[in-house]
Order: C-alpha cells, then structure tokens, then sequence
C-alpha cells in the first residue's frame, strides 16, 4: 500500500475472497493502491484454513500459504457483516473508498446493505466491482460454481486434452487466475480513467462464465461457421514434433519443429534418422529418454531447435528469465516464515513497483484503519469489539 | 472532455503487436478507443492450431474484430509518423516500432507522452529469432507441467492461451500507463501463464512437493469430473465447497437410492482428510458413476443447483452457444463477416454500467482516410 505506485491514492473497499476476486484486489495493491480488506473471524475465508501450510504452522487462521499468496500488500480490517451495527461502519469506509470489490453471489451484498444504490448514496463517484459467476440476472444467476465448474461450463475444459479420453481440462483453475481476474482489472480500470475524465462512477460486472468464454472466442465463431472445434492434444498441421518428451531424469522438454530445418537439426541432436511427419514421435521419445533435460535443452538451442523444459513448481523459482526480471521476491511473515512471492506479468519503465508488503493477519490493521479513516476514538473501538462487530 | 460512446472514448491506439498482444488492442477498443492496427509485421505463421474456415484464420477474426487494418507494405512514411504522433497507447511485439523505422528516440521526439505497451513470449524489448510457439510459453510459465495425463505426459491448454493471457494484461497495463502518465511496459507471456499455478508454488516453498499433473482422476470424492450419460459433469462438493454441499450431495444420491450410496453416510466420510484417500476417491467415482449413468448433464446441472451443488456439465462448444442463462443475457453477438456470413461472436467479457461496450463487429481494411479520421479522432490535441 501507499502512493509510490501507478495506482497511488486510490483505495479499495475490498468484500473479495477466495478466488478470482482476490487476484484482482493482489494486482491493485501491488500497482500502489491501497486496498482495504474486509474480512471476520465469525466466517473467515476458506482460503485463510486451506493448505499448504509450512509443517508445525498448522491451525489458526494465519498459516495458509494459500491465502498469503493472492493477499500481499492488502490490509485487513475485520468486520462482521452479520451484525446489525456492521453496516454504518462499512458504509463510513465507503465514503473513503474509490472502488468497492466483491466477488459473492448475487444477493449476498444486498442482505448487508451494501447494494451499489446503498453505497452511492454516501458516495457518488464510487466505481463497484461484482464478479458473479453467470452475472447479475437471468436464469441461472443464484447458480453456485468454482473455478473448475466454471471452466467445465465454458467449453475450455472441453477443448483442452486428447481425443477419446476424458477431457482434462488447463491443469489448475485456469479461468479464477487469469482470465477472469485479468478481465475485471481491465474493466476496472477503464472505469477509474473514466472517473478521472468524467467524475462518474458506476457499476462494472463480470460474470465469470462469459470472461471465460472470451478467450475462447475462436472456437465459438468456428462452431458458428459449421468447422467445429473438438480437443486434438497438442497437433498441429506441419508442425511436428509438437508436444512434450519426458527426459532420462525425470523432467519434460516442449520440441517445436515448424520447418524441415529445425527436424534436420533435431535429427542431428538426437543422432536419429530425419524425421517424417506422423513416426517421428517414437524416435523422438527414444532419443529424448536418454538424455539429461538440462544438457538436451542447452544442445537443442545451440541447434536452433525450439524447446523448453516444461516447468514444474520447484523448476520455475529459478527459471532464469523469471528470476532476471524480478517476477518473484520473497515475503517475511510471522507464522509462515519467508515465502515466494509471485508479481503481476509486466514491469514498467524497466522496472518493477517495490514489492507490496506481506499478506495482512486477520484484522491486523483494524484499529489503524478505524482510527485514521473514521476518526474512531479507542473507547468507541473497544466498545464495538467487545460487542463483535468489529473482529 | 471525452465523447459518448465508451470509457475510452477518444483514445486512439496504434496495433503493432504480433498473435502475442492482438487481443489487448481488441479490448481497448471495446472499450471505445479508436484502434488501427497494422498487419504484416511479424511472420503470418500461426503459435497455435487456431481454427479455420476457407483459410480464413477464425483466432484472428476474434483478436482484429473492430479494428481498421492497414497493410505495412502499404503505409506511407509520412502517415506512420501522424500515426505515432498522434497515438495515446502503442501495443506493439517486442521491436514492433524499431521495426517500422522509429527507434526510441524519434519516438519521444515525435511524442513524449505516449504510452508504450510491448508484449512478447518472454519479456523484453528483443525481437526473438523466429515465432515462439504458444506450447513453448505454457511450458516455460508452468502451467503445463500441471495439465495432461498421468500416463502420458503434460498437455497444454487449449486456444493460444500464453497469448490470451499476455494481451489480457497488455491491456491493463495500457491502461495503467492512460491513467498514471507511466509510459514504457513491458509485457511477458511466460509471466502471464504464471499467474495460474494456483497454490503449486507456494506448496513446493513451504512443504517442498512439487506437485504433478492431476490428469482425469478426482482430487477428492465428490470433486472432479465425472461420466454421466451423455458426457461429463464437473463437481465441487469437497472442502472449498463447503460441508453443506458434500451433506447436500450425499442426501442426492441416497433419496435417489442410487448403488451403494448408503456408505457415504458413514461418519467419516465427512472428513475431508478421508475423502482425499485414494480408496474414498475410488469408491465414491463408483457410486456417482453409476448413478450418473442414465443421467444427462443438463438434468444433473438442473438437479444439483437446485439442492446447492457446485455441478456444471462440461461443455461443448455447440452447448455453449445453447445455454440458456447466456442466451437470455443476450450474450453472443451475430456478426456479418464478408466472407464468411454470418457467424457467431462472444460478447464483451464484462458489462460497464455508465461506459457502453462497443459490440463486436468485423475488422475493416484501412487506407489514408482512416489515418486522417484517426489523427482527428483525440479530441484535436493530437
């Protein structure tokens, strides 16, 4: 938080948790703003009790390294919306907020009085992001999702894996990571340049299913024109190989011939025959399997031959490149200890914003935010904790 | 003061980007900038197997739709630089404007504010040697090594999707740099594919397991994808699903009296601990399977929100475009394509309530006119 980064001076009412919503309030922390989270220890997000957790940090509500990883540089206020007095208190934040961040279903901000209608009254010019899963209205609106289901809905999971087997979908919740908070943030900031033209607010709606459908978008005009798209691994016309080859020692390299050249030079590294399309895999896989990935992937770039180790969780901390520009930095925090921290894809004016500080403790910066934002005095503090509101 | 007609109304965007960063240019002009993109920089060859029809590449459709098009070969040099002059953002491919004869300090000659966003497989502002392929990118980012078959090794996702995600963010980071007067970004796509890796990384830093693909079996009963009769349904019902949905769940199967449901009663089937072991995955894919066995998604779908189950059926591209709830949104958008017809288009990913969406609409060829329309389109400070 603080003015150092492009979004300074803007601020977060943040109700977001879990998933999709959380990246989008991460971005905005890290590029500056400060975002304000509101969470309660009566219904904590799932993701605060959800693993991994570094061994002997287990229990509580800090150990998540789950929840730290989309929480950094957020702070935290607890409040419990289910009690009648919460609702003055989230207003009065509001006022001091230029966006309000959900990620519920539709209904749930309304019950805490919370609507945009409600919080426009106590301020005009307020930008209010909603993330339902199948939007706001329409039939299936009150339907209940995940990540995965949302992506099973969309056609992605469909699209994605071998023909005749099961389809397997982009290996994590593909959509809750990128395109669904990468969608809102877009919208969101389209509506924050529109403010700062026009004074206006005004509500900005995601649904999750239609931002995922998008990225898929060619598939649905092909279904349109009559060429229907169905799953094919990873074929490519003329492009062979085309997939991964699992090394002697366990890892896997991505090969990628698009001409005759690059199989030419593949063939000469490998010491194979040159490849023809359609049998050049099992050549490939002999070859590829007794080989060390770190070494076949140095020879096959000195080839020419386009190639990548396919990057488990522990290779991608020290891929180079990631590492050369800065992509992760390291967090302290008191109960999880030092952790890798992941940033958002760009960096600007060659460099990258300071790193955003460590995932706020539940209600870590509550009396800070009551007593700078809405002038609360202690005694007014301790009255409305002792009372569960405010924890 | 801006125009009607969107949030970035009177913004004019110059599109030198290669398959990496054509979709960010898309978005800023559903949002009402004026784009003109310039095609023929970079190679035609496509960084994956995106649809065709008639040799029309249908992923180029998607990523150009309303966006005036010239030709490289066909630009005067004087309209290029009213075209950078007067331009708000760039989204250019690594070495995009070098490559049309403005290096970096003609370019601050020409204009100083110009927010410049380059988008490349791997960062940077170097050209690579040739096309990088999107599998190269998925690998490289991660995600990969978490999508595939047990048996058979990673398999990426479908649809270009190290692109995707690089223009998604391309297009925040413009917008960053309209906001913030910051001015040079500089997009990767391995960075992007690497914001997916959900919680694998965090994981390997705390308890040291690198985790590997999940393939088709469940993570935990009652969370997965399952056969049914006419396809696959995809279920959360486990520990982020909340206790209610297993209970939810359990009582489903035993009101339908389906096959050995009765064990799942059993108090320690409402441990999560237990249903992530192997034998409880086992045995609750069995029970399900077989209850779904003369079911069909859309009546599974049905029956399973109705009693608070996160169950969706896996899709189709045909049952996508039949879905009800996308329908009455009136979501998909006809689009009269020159060559084509007339073919289906998603409709914008979001909805912004004071700042209309332009709906999409077929690219247009471009020609002097369009660069005139274009340099007066700002609001006549260009």
């Amino acid at each position: 938080m603080g003015d150092n980064g492009p979004l300074g001076g803007i601020r977060v009412l943040d109700f977001c948790w879990i998933g999709a919503g959380a990246l989008v309030t991460k971005a905005l922390a890290e590029l500056g703003a400060d975002v304000i989270r509101v969470e309660s220890r009566t219904r904590p997000d799932n993701l605060r009790v959800t693993p991994p957790f570094r061994p002997g940090t287990e229990g509580g509500l800090e150990a998540s390294g789950y929840f730290a990883s989309r929480n950094p540089g957020k702070r935290s206020f607890a409040l419990n919306m289910r009690h009648p007095d919460a609702r003055a208190i989230a207003l009065g934040l509001a006022t001091r907020c230029d966006i309000v961040t959900s990620n519920f279903r539709p209904g749930v901000m309304e019950r805490w009085g919370m609507s945009y209608e409600e919080v426009q009254a106590v301020n005009k010019a307020i930008i209010y992001l909603v993330m339902p899963m199948q939007g706001s209205d329409g039939p299936h609106a009150g339907f209940i999702g995940f990540g995965s289901t949302i992506a099973a809905l969309s056609g992605i999971v469909h699209l994605s894996g071998l023909p005749g087997r099961v389809p397997v979908g982009t290996g994590t919740h593909y959509p809750d990571h990128v395109p669904n908070p990468g969608h809102a943030l877009v919208a969101l900031l389209a509506a924050i340049f529109h403010r700062s033209r026009t004074g206006e607010g005004q509500v900005v709606e995601l649904s999750q299913l239609e931002s995922t459908v998008n990225v898929i978008g060619s598939a649905v005009i092909a279904e349109s024109a009559g060429v229907p798209v169905e799953r094919d691994g990873d074929r490519m016309a003329s492009v062979f190989p085309r997939r991964a080859f699992a090394t002697a020692d366990g890892a896997w390299l991505v090969i990628v011939c698009r001409s005759d050249e690059q199989r030419k030079a593949l063939a000469s590294a490998l010491e194979i025959d040159t490849l023809a399309d359609g049998d050049e895999a099992a050549d490939v896989a002999g070859a590829v399997a007794r080989l060390g990935a770190e070494d076949l992937l140095r020879t096959l770039r000195a080839a020419g031959v386009p190639a990548e180790r396919v990057n488990s969780s522990g290779d991608i901390l020290t891929d180079p490149r990631l590492v050369e520009r800065g992509f992760w930095y390291d967090i302290d925090h008191p109960v999880i200890g030092t952790m890798p921290m992941f940033r958002i894809p760009f960096r600007w004016d060659g460099s990258r914003a300071s790193s955003p500080g460590r995932p706020p403790l539940l209600g870590e910066h509550t009396w800070e935010v009551a007593s700078s934002l809405l002038d609360m005095d202690r005694a007014e503090f301790d009255r409305l904790t002792g009372e569960g509101v405010l924890g | 003061m801006p125009e009607p007609g969107g949030a970035l109304a009177g913004v004019r965007v110059l599109d030198l980007a290669d398959a990496y960063g054509a979709y960010a240019s898309r978005l800023l002009g559903d949002l009402g900038a004026e784009v003109v993109r310039i095609d023929g920089l970079a190679g035609p060859d496509p960084i994956w197997p995106a649809p065709t029809r008639e040799g029309t590449d249908l992923d180029a459709l998607f990523v150009n739709a309303g966006k005036a098009i010239l030709h490289a070969d066909s630009v005067p040099e004087a309209d290029l630089e009213a075209l950078v002059r007067a331009s708000d953002v760039v989204i250019e491919a690594a070495g995009g404007l070098d490559g049309i004869g403005f290096d970096r300090d003609r370019v601050a000659a020409l204009n100083p504010d110009l927010v410049r966003v380059t988008i490349s497989p791997f960062g940077g502002s170097e050209p690579e040697d040739g096309p990088v392929d999107d599998l190269l990118v998925l690998a490289a980012g991660g995600l990969m090594h978490l999508g595939g078959y047990r048996d058979l090794g990673p398999i990426g996702a479908w649809g270009g999707q190290s692109a995707m995600a690089a223009s998604i963010f391309g297009a925040v980071a413009a917008l960053v740099g309209l906001i913030s007067g910051r001015s040079a970004f500089d997009v990767s796509a391995q960075e992007s594919v690497a914001q997916a890796l959900e919680d694998s990384v965090a994981e390997f830093a705390l308890v040291g397991t690198v985790r590997d693909r999940q393939g088709e079996s469940p993570r935990e009963a009652g969370t997965g994808t399952f056969r049914c009769a006419d396809g696959y349904v995809s279920m959360v019902a486990g520990r982020l699903g909340t206790a209610r949905a297993w209970s939810a769940l359990v009582a489903w199967l035993t009101e339908a009296d389906a096959p050995g449901a009765e064990v799942l009663g059993d108090e320690q089937w409402s441990d999560f601990h237990h249903r992530k072991t192997p034998a409880a995955i086992d045995t609750f894919t069995r029970v399900f399977e077989s209850f779904a066995a003369n079911r069909s998604k859309e009546s599974m779908y049905r029956d399973a929100q109705a009693r608070g189950i996160a169950l969706s059926p896996v899709n189709d591209v045909a049952a996508i475009l039949a879905d009800r709830q996308l329908a009455e949104r009136r979501f998909f958008v006809e689009v009269a394509d020159e060559n084509l017809g007339r073919v289906v288009f998603p409709g914008p990913p979001y909805s912004l309530s004071a700042s209309p969406l332009r709906p999409p609409a077929p690219a247009q060829p471009a020609g002097g006119a369009t660069v005139a329309a274009f340099i007066r389109s700002g609001g006549g400070d260009g």
